[in-house]
């Protein structure tokens, strides 16, 4: 076993554990921490697969995200602590087959397809950073765009839902 | 096929699995969100290994990562201000409840 099959197989399988544990338990701190950990695992399993500057990206980006979601955790759930241990779930039957399902079919086709010849040589940190930025620049700098004009819409829409509607005060509630 | 690439996908297909579960058994909006996020995490994993093993030397793969991530900020701000909004309305933020549109 070379050590990147290792890696990759560890910190892969931390990353499921933990994300089975965000809803296995019933404080939703703890549920927003271990998807944090859920994500930083996966990012050190895309460091372990070389691809260094997804890695720390998905490691910085997710570490934020959930930090966030732990601080909406609080805000608007009933029992953030988890010292009730209320059961906040339906249709669980349903879940587990259609989880099962679909974990197995991914698994036969990942078995079952030819993804043909594995490559042999891969570029180094610094050469993937470089290509993608001219990717980004050349061949895709339209998805680019549109994905920025797509975050600042999503951005002023989420801001314009969460503001507090202003009461506006008629003449006929003043009594005139 | 080589044996990282398989436990690469395998680790894919779990967090599908995971986050399609968490995503349809959950009530609360903020939790069916964590679902979602376990899902496009499983596909952001397959991407970075069929980028890694089958074609190192393309960066589109990596590119689609990052189109992903930027999916999931989107989905994250968009939900949290509905959530906001739902919360501000109807005092609660659990999709059970949501039956305003129900037929």
């Amino acid at each position: 076993m070379t050590a990147q099959m290792f890696f990759i197989g560890f910190f892969g399988l931390a990353g499921v554990w933990f994300g089975i544990v965000v809803f296995r338990t019933y404080s939703m701190v703890r549920s927003a921490l271990a998807l944090l950990f859920s994500q930083t695992a996966l990012g050190a399993m895309f460091l372990s697969m070389q691809a260094e500057f997804l890695g720390v990206l998905q490691i910085m980006m997710m570490a934020t995200e959930m930090s966030i979601m732990a601080i909406f955790m609080v805000m608007f759930m009933m029992d953030p602590g988890g010292l009730g241990t209320m059961d906040m779930t339906h249709q669980k039957r349903l879940s587990l087959i259609a989880g099962f399902v679909s974990f197995v079919a991914a698994v036969l086709v990942a078995l079952f397809v030819d993804w043909g010849p594995i490559a042999a040589t891969f570029p180094d940190a610094a050469q993937q950073t470089v290509d993608l930025g001219l990717e980004l620049l050349n061949r895709s700098m339209l998805i680019f765009e549109m994905a920025g004009i797509t975050i600042l819409t999503a951005m002023i829409a989420a801001t314009a839902v969460a503001i507090k509607p202003i009461e506006r005060i008629t003449n006929k509630s003043k009594g005139h | 096929m080589s044996i990282e690439l398989l436990l690469a996908l395998i680790t894919g297909a779990a967090l599908l699995g995971v986050g399609i579960y968490g995503a349809l058994s959950q009530t609360n909006l903020v939790m069916i969100m964590m679902g979602v996020e376990l899902i496009l995490a499983g596909a952001m994993v397959n991407l970075v290994a069929f980028w890694r093993y089958l074609h190192p030397d393309n960066p589109a793969g990596q590119m689609f990562v990052l189109i992903i991530m930027t999916v999931m900020a989107i989905e994250m701000a968009v939900g949290f201000g509905v959530a906001i909004a739902r919360f501000r309305a109807k005092g609660s933020v659990e999709m059970e409840e949501a039956t305003e549109l129900k037929g």
